[in-house]
């Protein structure tokens, strides 16, 4: 009857699936990042779309970055999967990057999705100079609907019009739909344009990552003067020498890349001082 | 990390830190919710002001001033000042409760709220609604005999926790007789 007498026993029951399926997806996500595994990026991004997106519309948006300036927060007891979704967000962000924009967030792995199924000569490259630009484009989106919440306290605004995460909770207005609809048909031609140019969260999180990133992605001395990783790099992260830790989504596909004895030149030029002989994997 | 960034992380970072120094403003209930009481008891004659401990406002049948002996009908009171540890998704949802004298919810009525994803969750009608009846001892079960609204758990489940620990609250001090 009292509330003060609620157990912990009614409290954990209705949030105990949720945290283990939120766990096994955590586990999921890391283990496709540390195995290198395109198969298990796809099933995590599938995972993503279906269970956090349609399921749960479990996602990181700008509304939670609105939470640094009031620290309003929900209640930890009744709310233990949030938090944990938001320790993984930080804590991963903190040590290795956007890895969150790049296989945990559902509207980022829809679009990625999209990449396997559009033939690639659909595509359009948007050129390196227009890229470096549009990049920035994000920064003033947070700075804009912070701007605009701090001034209205409206939450719901900039949820609306500057992302489309609300998609997964299928609630919209025609207006939310037909600015869903442009992005997607454009998103056909420009791969994950929202995540690269746009998107508020993924600014947030890249300025954490450029300060912070922990274990940042390693390059042999080679990658000074080749261009391979450059122009694989599908999110424009690789500018010569340099990852650029915002925009880099840990992808791996510069890491697979970089492992490649049959295709990076630091290899292929060790094989050749070496008289073709294959090193073993244990001196990786 | 090129300079732009590093201008772009000062500059927010001091932004964040000058908001949240002008943001610690509260938003504060509607301070004289005549309209949604009338809603809650639409018979009232009279309320009282919002005084006493708990905070509450006193719904007659009949004006106090001129009829002194005038039963009361009800009470009603905001969630936020009953509990106001009570946080949504993004913040308190400004609730004003009605309940009768026997402890049976007369109506809810949310006022105000930050949930971002407020306009399917709590501010339809259909979530107010379907605490106008309820008793105390019911159990305010979220997918049980409250309604669940997928994708906005956090929102609906703080807002009919506050409304079950304020109205149970209230009864145990103000309402003797409303029994269990």
């Amino acid at each position: 009857m009292d509330p003060a007498v609620e157990g912990w026993r009614e409290i954990l029951r209705p949030q105990a699936l949720d945290l283990a399926l939120f766990a096994a997806f955590a586990a999921l996500a890391l283990v496709s990042f540390f195995r290198k595994s395109v198969a298990l990026k796809y099933v995590t991004f599938v995972a993503a779309v279906g269970y956090l997106g349609f399921t749960k519309s479990s996602l990181v948006s700008v509304s939670d970055v609105f939470r640094l300036t009031d620290l309003s927060v929900p209640e930890l007891k009744y709310s233990l999967v949030w938090y944990a979704f938001m320790a993984f967000v930080v804590v991963t962000t903190v040590l290795w990057g956007r890895v969150y924009c790049g296989r945990v967030c559902a509207f980022g792995a829809l679009t990625q999705l999209m990449d396997p199924i559009i033939p690639r000569r659909m595509r359009v490259e948007v050129p390196v100079r227009i890229e470096k630009y549009a990049n920035q484009i994000k920064y003033g989106v947070l700075a804009a609907v912070l701007v605009y919440y701090v001034v209205t306290k409206d939450v719901a605004g900039p949820i609306r019009y500057a992302e489309p995460f609300w998609m997964f909770s299928l609630f919209g207005t025609t207006a939310m739909w037909s600015g869903l609809a442009v992005l997607l048909v454009a998103t056909v031609f420009v791969r994950n344009l929202y995540c690269r140019f746009l998107c508020p969260v993924g600014a947030a999180l890249g300025i954490i990552s450029s300060v912070t990133t922990v274990f940042s992605i390693k390059r042999w001395a080679e990658c000074k003067s080749c261009k391979l990783c450059e122009k694989t790099c599908e999110w424009g992260a690789i500018r010569g020498p340099l990852i650029v830790k915002s925009e880099c989504v840990r992808c791996d596909d510069c890491e697979r890349l970089y492992m490649d004895q049959k295709k990076c030149p630091h290899w292929l030029i060790l094989f050749k001082r070496k008289g073709n002989t294959a090193v073993p994997a244990s001196n990786v | 990390m090129s300079q732009l960034q590093r201008v772009a992380a000062i500059v927010l970072s001091l932004f964040c830190a000058a908001v949240a120094a002008v943001a610690a403003d509260r938003i504060f209930t509607t301070p004289n919710p005549a309209a949604e009481l009338k809603r809650l008891f639409p018979n009232a004659a009279a309320f009282s002001a919002l005084t006493g401990e708990p905070l509450h406002f006193t719904a007659y049948a009949a004006d106090p001033k001129t009829n002194p002996s005038a039963p009361p009908q009800g009470v009603a009171f905001w969630t936020t000042d009953l509990v106001p540890q009570e946080h949504g998704y993004h913040g308190p949802i400004h609730i004003l409760v009605g309940m009768d004298m026997s402890g049976v919810l007369t109506g809810v009525v949310v006022t105000y709220n930050s949930e971002p994803y407020g306009y399917f969750s709590v501010e339809p009608p259909k979530f107010a609604m379907q605490f106008k009846g309820k008793k105390i001892s019911d159990p305010f079960r979220v997918g049980g005999d409250v309604d669940a609204v997928s994708r906005a758990s956090i929102s609906i489940s703080s807002a009919t926790r506050a409304i079950r620990d304020s109205a149970r609250m209230v009864a145990k001090q103000l309402l003797p007789e409303a029994g269990k």
